[in-house]
């Protein structure tokens, strides 16, 4: 049962983590927490969910057009809600409050067009389980960490070996300078967000093929989130790790103390490793954090 | 207010989680109502529905609930479900506004739990949740020879929460054994960790008293973790949805429902249903409501009278009133219905339909 539970605590940490590396970038260079996001990830299922349905299409084609779409949407989000906000260097707390407000109206928005009832994918992976040791892990779950993993991978090489993210990371450090310095500020927010997008976009699709699809399902974020506060706001491999310890400590605290008492145990270990390292455990000192 | 017609008043979740069963119930309850215009209303008055979205949320059937009787309504059917029931029952009671619910199959909808008394104003035409519970546990230990039983429901639902006791309770007292009985929360996705705990005690069923939604999801999950036991719901799994949404997973699983379609007592209905709308009802709300609708007309026409008190006094002496679902006739002590029957149905992936397998009409 340890194996198991270990096994079943990494793969729901897997997705907390690939939500959470959208925060994360986002809060990095910003410097606001992107509350869209969880709207953002929703449409990219709902996305997924019609190329998968009407579409005919396999998984893969069905990541990569719901990656390709959810980038240009949270770019799109960037640029009609928060754009304008930021030239006017607005405090980050009513960014904030725009993000807040888009998630809803995006909700709303599809309540009111697409409507409230549920869907799921069609079955990609026929129901195979893999077993080792007595646990057994289906093969989508197996499929889901597997790329939540190397898709983190992936962007921290972009981030640390490439010209664009060294721009990012001069950006997250100073972003007055970095402008100073000639990098095109507005194209570097723009990177962010598509990069953010393409995350939502298959968190999205693997959330909707494990669960199902539906108008609040952005809600899950909320603890997604909560795996970036712990990790520490704007750190990629924070968001990793704070989503992992999040997924197994849950599933430890749900099988063995009491799964009604889960939340109750997680959170207080929330505002604990809060009090103790304010910054979570990757992150950087900030003075301002919303 | 227009003196010539009669309002009876519908709280239904038009959105939300439960709007597939809401717009259904709205639908029946339309049909039913120009029927009755047409064939000269009630008392000569035409009646008139005053419907409002309550969402499926306890405080939002509470404000509902007061826009009724400040709009003067005679009557109110819904909620369909237990919880925004019992939040709503107060508010009508106060005002002496009859409340018949669809299919809130919980006790204390029609009972005051903390007096014991019947609440006055409180009716239903449904079974309620410890028959239901026996059904589905008397069904797994006669039917499906199970030994042990394992319970996953929603801590955060009347609903859940008492059908999980219910089965317990009848579960064990006819010889079985719960080895584990797991909680999660509203709005939750994975029961992976409390799967997995099931999984290692290896129980023949395992009741799942919820939504489709989440059955379908915890059926996925049950599979995926290799858990082979039966899986065993309620009536809030009878959505067609459940297959689409649940899969290969769901297949094989068994439900108790308050109506089936094949039931030859409810065929007219399905048929007449089926031709306006081309497409089957999303059993059991419009059905319930029908009947809930037809227990209202029935009452105002023998109280001779739109007053809530004279409807009331009459509601508890409806007997043998021909409804939808058949014969229908209201216990006075507890204003719950005599000899409602259940069906257990079972879920066929395949042929995309619920198979009916038996009819349990009391469990005695």
């Amino acid at each position: 049962m340890f194996l198991q539970t270990l096994v079943t605590g990494l793969s729901i940490g897997g997705i907390y983590a690939l939500m959470a590396v959208g925060y994360s970038l986002v809060f990095s260079v910003l410097g606001f927490s992107n509350f869209a996001h969880g709207a953002v990830i929703m449409l990219g299922a709902y996305l997924g969910l019609a190329l998968a349905v009407k579409l005919h299409l396999g998984i893969g084609l069905v990541l990569v057009g719901s990656i390709v779409g959810s980038g240009i949407l949270a770019v799109m989000n960037e640029r009609l809600a928060y754009s304008v906000l930021r030239r006017r260097k607005a405090p980050s707390l009513y960014l904030m409050i725009s993000a807040m407000g888009c998630s809803v109206f995006l909700e709303n928005l599809v309540y009111a067009t697409i409507g409230s009832r549920f869907y799921a994918f069609p079955e990609f992976f026929s129901r195979q389980v893999v077993q080792f040791a007595g646990s057994s892990l289906s093969l989508l779950d197996l499929a889901a960490f597997i790329v939540a993993f190397l898709a983190i991978l992936a962007l921290h090489v972009f981030v640390t070996r490439t010209k664009t993210g060294i721009a990012i990371r001069a950006g997250v450090c100073d972003m007055t300078m970095c402008s100073l310095m000639g990098v095109n500020v507005d194209r570097l927010i723009m990177v962010v967000f598509l990069l953010a997008g393409a995350f939502a976009g298959v968190a999205g699709v693997f959330l909707g093929v494990k669960y199902l699809v539906y108008p609040t399902m952005g809600w899950v974020t909320n603890k997604a989130y909560i795996a970036a506060v712990i990790g520490g706001l704007g750190s990629l491999p924070g968001a990793l790790v704070g989503g992992l310890i999040l997924g197994v400590v849950e599933t430890f605290v749900s099988t063995y103390v009491s799964s009604v008492m889960r939340d109750v145990f997680s959170f207080t270990l929330l505002i604990a490793l809060l009090v103790w390292m304010p910054n979570g455990l990757f992150g950087s000192d900030t003075e301002e954090k919303v | 207010m227009a003196a010539d017609v009669v309002r009876i008043g519908h709280t239904v979740s038009l959105t939300g989680g439960a709007s597939m069963w809401g717009q259904s119930e709205a639908r029946a309850i339309d049909m039913l109502v120009k029927k009755i215009n047409d064939a000269g209303g009630v008392l000569g008055k035409k009646i008139e529905v005053v419907r409002y979205d309550n969402r499926n949320d306890a405080v939002e059937a509470v404000n509902v609930a007061k826009r009724l009787v400040s709009d003067g309504v005679v009557a109110v059917i819904g909620p369909a479900q237990s919880g925004n029931s019992i939040a709503s029952a107060p508010v009508l009671e106060k005002a002496s506004v009859p409340m018949v619910v669809t299919t809130a199959t919980n006790p204390y909808v029609t009972m005051d739990q903390r007096s014991g008394k019947v609440r006055p104003f409180a009716f239903r035409p449904c079974f309620i949740d410890p028959f239901q519970g026996t059904v589905a546990a008397r069904f797994a230990i006669t039917d499906l020879n199970a030994k042990t039983g394992a319970i996953l429901y929603d801590v955060g639902s009347d609903y859940g929460q008492w059908l999980a006791k219910y089965f317990e309770e009848a579960f064990v007292a006819k010889g079985g054994k719960i080895v584990a009985k797991e909680a999660f929360r509203s709005e939750e996705l994975d029961y992976r960790a409390q799967l997995g705990k099931m999984k290692g005690l290896n129980p023949d069923v395992i009741f799942i008293p919820t939504s489709q939604k989440e059955a379908a999801m915890a059926a996925k999950q049950a599979r995926d973790l290799g858990i082979n036991a039966v899986l065993l719901g309620t009536d809030n799994w009878g959505s067609p949805d459940l297959i689409d949404l649940g899969g290969s997973a769901i297949d094989g699983g068994y439900f108790v429902n308050l109506a089936d379609l094949a039931d030859p007592d409810i065929k007219d209905f399905v048929a007449e249903y089926k031709a306006a709308f081309n497409e089957d009802p999303v059993l059991p709300n419009p059905v319930m409501a029908q009947d809930a609708l037809l227990m209202i007309v029935d009452s105002i026409k023998r109280a001779n009278s739109v007053e809530g008190e004279k409807i009331a006094k009459a509601m508890e002496t409806i007997k043998d009133l021909k409804v939808t679902s058949g014969p229908l006739t209201i216990s006075a002590a507890d204003h719950n219905p005599f000899n409602k029957p259940a069906v257990i149905q079972k879920v066929d992936v395949k042929n995309k339909t619920f198979q009916f397998v038996k009819k349990y009409v009391s469990v005695e």
